[in-house]
């Protein structure tokens, strides 16, 4: 025993460190050669450049909707310059930071709660659909559903502020928020009341959701209360195309033939 | 010097322990996600890709064009009220505080339908592109959520008699095609709800009424 300790001792520490290091770099290779399985099942001509083209789209994307924030940004600044002092145009520009906060164009950040969806790491039966233990677009509409049923006043997607325009799709077991391609976990965060959450975890419609998707196929529902949560502001289309706004009930201030001076030719 | 050799050893072994951490997790991420859809799935991502970064462009160049406008005006010295009543009003009228008119489609739902069902419809257009959506008189904004079981229909705490109107101002051929193609909403829901019937029709003028909801947010604050 003596000499097996002596033995033991008798080893230089670094080729106890590589030894270790190696284990872990062994593990690691089995694991890439293990993820790669998926990849090698599927790929065939057609798959490549879609998922590039996919990817690449989203990329573009995340730069797309950085352009229109700082776009907004400049003009707001514009705007903002050219109050000028009077009295109408300080007036219009109060509205209109209070139109871009309730629609949803400006980062709001307070109290509220972050739910995570994850996806199921049960195992799925012989008999049962891969599909399930996903989370879904639905999962994700409903939780958002929910939300504004406790009381939010904002939710967002990882990242993706829900407006009057959003919509959560899947195709293919991927979630889809404003277009926009998310993965999973899947945080929906919300501002909202001090009670939201309880108001959130009695109602029927969650306690079901809980129930068909956690407790069924082992869908994860984690939950986060937060004095902080912070809201992105929306990065997408705020035109009408097809629609023009009916008249305003309650005028703009300058509106109407006394007003607007400062319109200017 | 067998301690400096074992030194090296251990060094290469790490940095390449590194490189591999690296790769593991890149291909955990969006591009592992993708392996999963099949090619005829990664067509329909793709062209909802595409769709929504030509609006986003469109959005830019309309954004461009009004940022043109209200430097031109402050550099002018003139104050920028004219610019800034229409961005105003368009901003309302897209988020719902203002009404909205244009063509679009009613969707007619005759029978017993729960709530969720509504919402999927209701998503399924916000999905094909509709700029205003009403059920009935109220304007369908954040935080409208159809519930209730089925025949027993409530939003924002008004009860939806049978049958349900729904209205949407977009394009009509879009809008109708993206609800009655086969396999799409109508026909899923027709499948389990046999007693219902959902009928869709092309309206060339719609008035979409302002919500009466206070939309502006009570407890969250400009992030600066």
């Amino acid at each position: 025993m003596n000499a097996l300790t002596a033995r033991i001792r008798a080893i230089p520490t670094w080729q106890v460190t590589l030894s270790a290091a190696l284990l872990g770099l062994g593990f690691l290779i089995a694991a890439q050669l293990a993820s790669e399985g998926p990849r090698v099942r599927y790929t065939s001509q057609e798959r490549t450049p879609l998922v590039e083209t996919a990817l690449d789209l989203q990329k573009q994307q995340d730069g797309l909707k950085q352009q229109i924030l700082d776009l907004r940004a400049e003009i707001q600044g514009y705007e903002a310059t050219g109050e000028g002092g009077a009295a109408v145009t300080r007036a219009l520009n109060d509205r209109l930071d209070q139109a871009r906060m309730a629609a949803g164009l400006v980062s709001l950040s307070g109290p509220g709660l972050v739910i995570q969806l994850s996806d199921s790491s049960a195992a799925v039966p012989p008999d049962g659909n891969d599909r399930d233990y996903l989370v879904s677009g639905q999962d994700v509409l409903a939780v958002v559903e929910e939300l504004w049923l406790a009381g939010a006043e904002g939710v967002a997607v990882n990242g993706e502020r829900v407006t009057t325009g959003t919509a959560i799709v899947d195709i293919g077991g991927s979630v889809l928020v404003n277009s926009a391609y998310l993965v999973p976990p899947y945080q929906v965060a919300a501002i909202g009341p001090a009670d939201m959450f309880d108001r959130l975890t009695r109602s029927p419609g969650f306690v079901d959701f809980v129930r068909a998707r956690s407790e069924t196929f082992g869908i994860g529902v984690g939950y986060a209360v937060s004095d902080t949560v912070d809201l992105p502001a929306y990065a997408g289309l705020v035109n009408l195309r097809h629609g023009r706004a009916a008249a305003s009930p309650s005028p703009f201030p300058g509106d109407g033939p006394s007003a607007t001076p400062e319109d200017g030719p | 010097m067998r301690r400096r050799r074992g030194r090296v050893a251990l060094s290469l072994v790490l940095v390449l322990l590194g490189f591999l951490v690296v790769v593991q997790l890149r291909s955990q991420s969006a591009g592992q996600a993708l392996n999963g859809l099949s090619v005829q799935e990664l067509g329909e991502l793709v062209a909802n890709l595409s769709t929504r970064n030509d609006q986003l462009r469109e959005e830019i160049l309309t954004l461009g064009r009004q940022r043109d406008g209200v430097k031109g005006a402050v550099d002018r010295g003139d104050t920028s009220a004219a610019q800034i009543r229409s961005d105003l009003n368009r901003i309302m009228a897209w988020s719902g505080a203002l009404g909205v008119t244009g063509p679009g489609v009613k969707v007619t739902v005759d029978g017993p339908l729960p709530g969720d069902a509504v919402e999927e419809l209701l998503n399924e257009l916000r999905n094909a592109g509709a700029e205003a959506i009403s059920l009935g008189d109220i304007r369908v904004v954040p935080g409208v959520v159809v519930t209730g079981p089925p025949g027993s229909l409530v939003a924002t705490g008004v009860v939806l008699a049978n049958p349900v109107e729904i209205m949407a101002i977009g394009a009509s051929d879009t809008l109708a095609g993206s609800l009655t193609r086969a396999g799409g909403p109508i026909a899923q829901l027709g499948a389990r709800y046999p007693d219902v019937v959902i009928s869709v029709s092309a309206v060339d003028k719609l008035e979409i009424p302002p919500t009466d909801r206070d939309l502006s947010p009570k407890l969250g604050r400009p992030r600066l």
